[in-house]
């Protein structure tokens, strides 16, 4: 149970994909401008890389990697399909057309074509899931918050609830915007880390020496 | 047509540069700044790669881009011709350039399989008339790559030395960096979203 939680945490914060490793850093930081569109934006990943990580499992390993990436990138790109018509029926065509070619791309992601044949791969389905979802959730998580700030910032608004902020950033709405804040995320959720990295090891060291001690106590 | 192939690589290269205005493949950005060869094979393999599917999306888009469900098809048929083009270059370079294969072959699925180079199809499609314009953005988002790909290189060492702190240093202070290029990038244009 603890070993799953650890699995789970993993893609959700130790290596997470947008904020630890940068690997799907483009849709976050060009497409989140506002609440909604990270909300479609983070159904549409959600879909295309479960899916997509669980059929590219089926792939057989004697065949080599040269030809594997192409297969799963086509299945991410068939996968794709129903997604695309998910999204028109979750949010409406305007709203899925609104992504641009940040929806699409998503099915050439590194979690899809890289995690799969390094980290998913090697694993037992059970436990492959649990990680997958990790990094599934990791991201959404990421892409609707950076989304919500944007949101708050451009337009003084979360989805329909009007916040009356007072002040307008609009400058946020654009690429260099998302990647400023999602860089300064990045950085701080860094040092969050290892800031409670640390405190941990101290705690697990202060721990050790007490044990020592009551040993020698006792002895 | 030479005039149309001009306009849209030199649009692609410096005021709609895939990595300063759409953020497109930035992690290969980052992977390839660290060495200059790196930033020159990427560069080269995104070249190839993205002119010479261009002129296949060109043929799709032309045949199929009426149809009702194009949208939804489109992915899947362009990670098609970049699968096709990617392994009949591989088995080219394999049979004549054996050296060159053994040098190419642990990163270069990354220099294919990434969102700069779908991304660059879509571009295409969305901005490019006719034959010259695929070409010349499909050109022009792999020269675009080797300009940001330069200007990430030379900062690479002070990006990473100890004057950054330590949470900062590698990826989230190089996405900061790129965000402040591109911010100046914006000058030239002025604002807009970018999708």
């Amino acid at each position: 149970m603890e070993k799953n939680k650890q699995r789970l945490s993993d893609g959700l914060v130790r290596q997470n994909i947008v904020l630890m490793s940068g690997i799907a850093i483009t849709p976050v930081a060009a497409c989140a401008t506002d609440f909604e569109k990270s909300l479609s934006l983070s159904l549409g990943f959600t879909i295309i890389a479960f899916f997509s990580v669980l059929l590219c499992r089926f792939i057989p390993k004697r065949i080599v990697y040269t030809i594997r990436v192409i297969i799963y990138a086509l299945i991410a790109g068939l996968v794709y399909i129903p997604a695309y018509f998910a999204l028109n029926a979750v949010f409406g065509e305007a709203a899925t057309a609104e992504l641009g070619l940040y929806l699409p791309i998503l099915a050439v992601n590194p979690l899809i074509l890289t995690k799969t044949e390094t980290r998913f791969c090697l694993r037992p389905p059970h436990l492959m899931t649990i990680e997958l979802l990790g990094y599934i959730v990791g991201f959404d998580i990421v892409c609707i918050l950076v989304g919500t700030l944007r949101d708050i910032m451009v337009n003084g608004r979360v989805g329909w609830m009007n916040l009356n902020a007072g002040f307008y950033i609009p400058a946020f709405e654009t690429t260099f915007g998302g990647l400023i804040i999602t860089g300064a995320a990045a950085g701080m959720c860094r040092a969050a880390y290892n800031s409670h990295k640390r405190k941990r090891t101290e705690k697990a060291e202060k721990e050790k020496q007490r044990q020592e001690f009551i040993k020698e106590v006792i002895q | 047509m030479l005039a149309s192939f001009m306009s849209a690589a030199l649009l692609s290269i410096f005021l709609q540069n895939s990595i300063f205005e759409r953020a497109l493949g930035i992690n290969i950005l980052i992977y390839a700044a660290r060495k200059r060869s790196s930033v020159i094979g990427f560069t080269l393999g995104l070249c190839y790669i993205t002119t010479l599917s261009s002129i296949a999306a060109w043929g799709l888009d032309r045949a199929y881009g009426g149809h009702e469900y194009y949208a939804a098809l489109a992915p899947a048929l362009y990670i098609l011709i970049i699968g096709v083009l990617y392994l009949s270059s591989l088995i080219a370079v394999w049979r004549f350039f054996h050296n060159l294969f053994k040098k190419i072959k642990k990163f270069v699925h990354l220099t294919v399989f990434n969102c700069a180079v779908l991304g660059a199809l879509f571009i295409s499609s969305q901005s490019g008339s006719g034959l010259p314009g695929y070409l010349g953005y499909g050109l022009g988002t792999g020269l675009g790559f080797l300009v940001a790909g330069f200007l990430l290189y030379v900062a690479h060492p002070r990006l990473n030395s100890e004057l950054v702190p330590l949470a900062f240093r590698g990826m989230p202070i190089m996405v900061i960096y790129i965000g402040i290029l591109s911010l100046a990038l914006h000058a030239f244009v002025g604002y807009s979203a970018s999708i």
